[in-house]
């Protein structure tokens, strides 16, 4: 039972999400001219359609799911399968919080450092532990990417604040980019 | 026809000039590139592309994009047929003969087989291209408001119903991709709609943000939920191609014949697309081949069904996108945002308007079937070597490659916290196993299915039975009809066959996807 209340929670939540939108769509109900169809008419039609796909699955999941078979009848997965089927949700959470923090940092440290940093810091927190490698595309590849699209596609990429800012003119300079 | 062939012919000197020519060269290495890497699909490669086109002028783009979609449906065989990791989905029906015979010791031939059924595919597709173009933008220009409702309606059917996935869960996307085209000021009344407030939701959500953030990013994050969990291979191995004899290639004309026409439909028709070809080209051999009973053990039938009708999808999709504006797949829903960015509209009056663009887009076809196939012969060993890159280093590219494209667009830190906000919703759909491509098709494709049903419902005074009293739109909206019953059906008989089977293969084949 557990189980199939897991697997009903998505639906549970966006049966919600859309019967809230939906509520909220009455604000401009009542926008449109007389005779013809009001602006909410499309989000509403796309919103039941939307809870009742959302109720019919949380129905079958929860009211006529069958059986689940035993873990025995389960087909055996290879090495490569078993390893990207197991979940890492700490790796995640920090895959999530490092880009959060480059979008927030983008803007104070410029490209060229939030970028490096990012770069590092994603290989990093995907296990990977080279150094030498880690060091030297960082910071190489922040460079391409300023020089490809500031100096080829025109670009205007983030160049910080204070001494920030300072460091990214001196590395467009040395890069050409006027 | 004399029009269309002077017009093709004008469209392979346009292709000679520097700009086309180099997007060509740089759209057949980077496609196959994509597509050798077990972590990037073909979509996503296309999607990461197109920031590079804000720069350039609109064919250019679209000939980079599009030679990329075409040698993309190429170089996953590589990897599929001599390691068994398919680049692409598409690729997975490759490797149950190509893998085989391989092994047998003729992995050489197999790479034969594999490039001469792309180029007869790619040939195949580039002809069909040119053929059906006209006579459907012909057909189209006695569309109005209803039949274009009726058409986009039938698309985004056709990709909820042969998505792949779960039809209720192709549902799910396809709303939450409509209303995410329905945030900001609408069109009719001027209305803001769930915007809650926020300034920037005003000017609604970009769908290259949606489609970068759900593509790119989401992929790279379910990618790092699984911990890397990828091998980098240890050589790029024995990378020969051997082409087989005229005698041998003569015998294969039934499987080549039934693929060409399988991959073709498959292109039109919405949603079906290139993995739907493959599956659908390999199981038609194992119906009707000569050789029926020995798929599997590695015989070339098996390799050149597949590989075919993959390649012959692209034209297929590349007829409605040009002649209509509606895209059938992921890859051709980022060739359209491509137009919209250099704001052209793809719809039947380009064949007019910009005819010359169009026959370059064609020859380009041509020309990226002839090139891809080239650098697969010469050219694979040292691309393939990128397969022995780490997972979390070309991760950490593709997702500041993401960042870096949606930036560029409009130069606004916004559009990066969208990336961020979408990427999530990628992962999650990725988790749930929704599919991404109705979102970003409901996304791109809401707006002008919105329009044009209330340009109808206005025009026609509310009366919702024109959509099926007027012929065309009639009989799309009946076809519509079928694309949608059609998966619940074959749902409903194979629930009722499962019923007859012992309760533990019963609950194991419901597990089990179609």
């Amino acid at each position: 039972m557990l189980g199939r209340l897991k697997e009903a929670i998505p639906y549970a939540a966006l049966l919600g999400g859309a019967a809230f939108l939906y509520w909220d769509s009455s604000r401009f109900a009542s926008l449109g001219r007389a005779g013809q169809l009001s602006p909410a008419f499309w989000p509403r039609a796309v919103l039941a359609l939307l809870m009742g796909v959302c109720a019919w699955e949380l129905a079958r999941r929860v009211l006529f799911a069958p059986p689940r078979p035993r873990a025995e009848a389960r087909p055996a997965q290879d090495e490569g399968e078993e390893a990207r089927a197991r979940r890492h949700p700490l790796l995640l959470a920090a895959g999530i919080g490092l880009t959060v923090a480059y979008v927030l940092l983008l803007g104070i440290l410029g490209f060229f450092l939030a970028t490096a940093f990012y770069l590092a810091g994603f290989m990093l927190v995907g296990r990977y532990r080279r150094a030498g490698v880690i060091a030297a595309s960082s910071v190489l590849g922040s460079l391409a990417f300023i020089f490809v699209f500031m100096k080829i596609v025109y670009v205007s990429l983030p160049l910080g604040v204070g001494p920030f800012e300072r460091l990214s003119i001196w590395i467009l300079a040395a890069l050409g980019v006027h | 026809m004399h029009d269309v062939l002077h017009q093709l012919s004008l469209g392979f000197l346009h292709l000679l000039t520097p700009a086309n020519a180099m997007s060509l060269a740089v759209g057949l290495v980077v496609g196959m590139l994509v597509a050798v890497l077990p972590g990037l699909t073909l979509v996503m490669g296309v999607v990461l592309a197109l920031p590079f086109t804000y720069g350039m002028g609109v064919t250019p783009s679209i000939v980079l994009l599009t030679a990329m979609y075409l040698s993309g449906t190429y170089g996953g065989a590589f990897t599929s047929i001599l390691f068994r990791i398919p680049g692409e989905p598409l690729d997975v029906p490759l490797l149950w003969d190509g893998y085989p015979m391989a092994r047998q010791g003729k992995p050489a031939q197999a790479l034969g087989w594999t490039l001469l059924a792309a180029l007869w595919g790619g040939l195949v597709t580039a002809v069909s291209a040119v053929l059906l173009a006209v006579p459907f933008a012909k057909f189209a220009l006695r569309f109005d408001a209803p039949e274009y409702f009726a058409i986009v309606l039938f698309g985004l059917s056709g990709v909820t119903a042969l998505g792949g996935a779960s039809m209720p869960k192709a549902l799910i996307s396809l709303c939450i991709g409509l209303l995410l085209a329905t945030v900001g000021v609408d069109d009719t009344y001027g209305a803001d709609r769930f915007t809650f407030g926020v300034p920037i939701l005003k000017d609604g959500i970009e769908y290259l943000t949606v489609m970068v953030g759900a593509y790119g990013l989401g992929e790279v994050l379910a990618r790092m939920g699984e911990g890397f969990a990828t091998p980098p291979m240890e050589s790029g191995g024995n990378v020969e191609t051997q082409l087989p004899r005229w005698r041998e290639i003569w015998r294969l004309r039934p499987t080549v014949a039934r693929s060409s026409v399988i991959g073709v439909l498959c292109g039109i028709v919405p949603g079906a697309g290139a993995t739907v070809g493959s599956f659908v080209a390999y199981g038609a051999e194992a119906q009707y081949g000569k050789r029926r009973d020995k798929l599997g053990t590695g015989i070339p039938e098996g390799i050149v069904a597949p590989q075919v009708a993959s390649t012959a999808t692209v034209g297929g999709h590349m007829v409605p996108l040009l002649a209509l504006g509606i895209p059938g797949s992921g890859a051709t829903a980022v060739i359209l945002g491509a137009f919209l960015l250099h704001g052209v509209q793809p719809g039947p009056q380009i064949f007019q308007t910009e005819a010359g663009m169009v026959y370059t887009i064609f020859a380009s076809m041509f020309a990226a079937v002839i090139g891809m196939c080239l650098l697969g012969y010469f050219a694979i060993k040292p691309l393939i070597k990128v397969l022995q890159l780490p997972e979390a280093v070309t991760s950490a590219f593709v997702a500041l490659f993401c960042f870096v494209g949606a930036y560029s667009a409009r130069n606004s830190v916004t559009d990066l916290w969208m990336i961020v906000i979408f990427g999530v919703v990628g992962y999650l759909f990725e988790r749930f196993r929704f599919p991404i491509a109705p979102m970003v098709l409901g996304c791109i494709l809401g707006p002008v299915a919105e329009n044009s049903f209330m340009t109808s419902m206005i025009a026609y005074k509310n009366d919702w039975t024109v959509f099926f009293t007027r012929p065309i739109s009639g009989i799309v909206m009946v076809l519509t009809f079928l694309a949608l019953a059609y998966p619940m059906i074959r749902h409903l008989r194979q629930a009722l066959r499962v019923r007859h089977l012992p309760p533990g293969i019963a609950a194991l084949r419901r597990e089990t996807p179609p």
